[in-house]
């Protein structure tokens, strides 16, 4: 369904440039969730902002393809990608407060998706927000960080994409709430055959949540693996990463 | 008789009030209480907005609670200090750190306040820093110049600068990819070692808390429903609140299992 083949990426300037991205080929299909594992400042949010060219141009250059259902998106018009992005590749980013328009109440953003009140009530009780009637009276910044954030999901949801692509949808997030979203993502997957692409710094959710796994460091991906292969991996830096998270529960000083 | 514990909760309440819903009294902690012994790493977790951050608040004295007493040992109080002796680092550190002052200078700033002397101050700083694992070549930079994870350190440094009696810990962890969890927790032992500093860690994260904390409360809607030796109370959990933390962990519940109790 996404065709990734992406050369590079660099940060350029009018001397320098450089590669923060490298070789990064991977496909999305149906009925599956992904992850991009990766360590802080690796590049994931970069990497799934290149996909559907949301990284200024005047800063970044993207060289390759990313194909979806056979549109070049690197090459598509304004026009068009904002119809994609609206409509079939939806994204939940990091920091949720900022993703939303903060002189706007949250009823702008119900009204949007076109969705009726009480299917989106539904979603609400899911998410264990506040109800659909509270919720539109208030502004973005009248929301707690894990709420923008829960709420960012519901409203990608609604837009029923066929790839949903969320970024650390994990931190400041407690347990309860993390396995909300990894039972939602999971259903949304099976149930209506979409993908969605997760990146994140998370082991133990990427490896209850998905169906493959890929590991980012030094700008490079390596292939998608199954959770158990990931854990078994020959690779000496995904080795490290995935011994520490074993150790935060027994080393000493 | 044992020695006086440094820091003394006594039932501490604190409620806020909802000026849309018809002034509706919203309790965010509900009579805490438990006692700091020297030396100890004591862990407080629980889900978001279970009021841990608020209890941190309370504690440090940035919040005056509705009732309760916070007891501090005789003898710190009778302390000289000019600055307070319990000291948070806090969730958004990046903030706290000022953007456009140099690490060396805010550190030499907090030495100077603890009452280091002047010929002394270079040596502290590069010890300080050095505890915290923060690197030399960049002490020139500032606040904005840092990472996340450096900025963390730098504002450590600077808590530790002026020797509290205790620190506390609001949600180090989170943001922070395994590697930089697992270098935390290694600092935060050593610290405690080494200084024989008393800390208490607040983080939903129950993995660390495990290996960090010698004690942990479980707190839920404002209340502790469970506390003691952190091995006794993760291996041997006696309230169904406890129960299901140490289940959610797993992320491994059915979509009922997770509301049961947050419906309760």
């Amino acid at each position: 369904m996404l065709n990734v083949d992406i050369n590079s990426v660099s940060i350029v300037d009018e001397v320098t440039s450089k590669v923060i991205l490298q070789k990064i080929k991977f496909d999305i299909e149906k009925g599956r969730v992904y992850t991009i594992l990766g360590k802080n400042g690796t590049g994931k949010s970069t990497l799934i902002k290149s996909l559907t060219a949301l990284l200024p141009s005047e800063l970044y250059k993207v060289s390759g393809n990313v194909l979806f259902e056979g549109t070049d998106l690197l090459n598509a018009s304004e026009e068009k990608l904002r119809e994609i992005r609206r409509n079939n590749i939806r994204y939940v980013f990091q920091d949720a407060p900022n993703s939303f328009d903060p002189l706007k109440k949250v009823s702008y953003y119900f009204d949007l998706s076109n969705i009726s009140p009480l299917k989106i009530e539904e979603l609400l009780i899911y998410f264990s927000l506040p109800s659909y009637k509270k919720l539109s009276a208030l502004h973005s910044y009248e929301l707690s960080g894990g709420m923008a954030q829960r709420l960012l999901i519901v409203l990608a949801l609604l837009a029923n994409p066929d790839i949903l692509i969320l970024d650390e949808p994990t931190s400041g997030v407690d347990y309860a709430v993390m396995n909300l979203i990894l039972l939602k993502m999971k259903n949304f997957v099976r149930d209506n055959d979409k993908s969605v692409l997760i990146v994140t710094q998370d082991i133990n959710f990427a490896l209850k949540s998905s169906d493959q796994i890929a590991y980012l460091s030094d700008g490079r991906l390596t292939k998608f693996f199954t959770p158990d292969k990931l854990l078994n991996s020959p690779d000496d830096k995904l080795k490290i990463f995935i011994n520490s998270f074993k150790d935060v529960s027994n080393a000493s000083a | 008789m044992s020695a006086m514990p440094p820091l003394k909760v006594e039932n501490i309440s604190y409620s806020v009030e909802i000026k849309e819903e018809k002034k509706r009294q919203f309790d965010i902690l509900k009579n805490v209480s438990f006692e700091v012994e020297q030396g100890e790493i004591i862990g407080i977790c629980g889900e978001s907005g279970g009021g841990k951050s608020t209890l941190a608040k309370v504690i440090s004295g940035l919040i005056k609670p509705d009732s309760g007493k916070i007891i501090l040992d005789s003898k710190f109080e009778k302390e000289k200090r000019r600055s307070s002796p319990i000291q948070i680092l806090f969730q958004n550190h990046g903030e706290v750190l000022n953007p456009f002052r140099k690490v060396h200078t805010i550190i030499d700033e907090a030495l100077n306040i603890s009452g280091s002397e002047e010929i002394k101050i270079e040596k502290d700083r590069e010890n300080i820093l050095n505890s915290v694992g923060f690197p030399k070549e960049l002490y020139n930079r500032r606040g904005f110049e840092l990472s996340g994870g450096e900025q963390q350190r730098a504002a450590l440094a600077r808590l530790l600068a002026v020797k509290p009696i205790l620190l506390i810990l609001d949600e180090p962890f989170s943001a922070q990819d395994v590697e930089s969890q697992l270098n935390l927790v290694k600092l935060f032992k050593q610290l405690n070692k080494e200084f024989n500093l008393t800390m208490i860690c607040i983080s939903h994260d129950l993995r660390i808390l495990r290996n960090l904390s010698n004690r942990v409360l479980i707190l839920k809607d404002g209340e502790v429903v469970e506390s003691g030796i952190t091995k006794e109370v993760f291996d041997n959990p006696q309230k169904d609140y406890t129960k299901f933390l140490l289940s959610a962990e797993s992320l491994e519940l059915t979509y009922e299992e997770i509301k049961t109790p947050l419906k309760n």
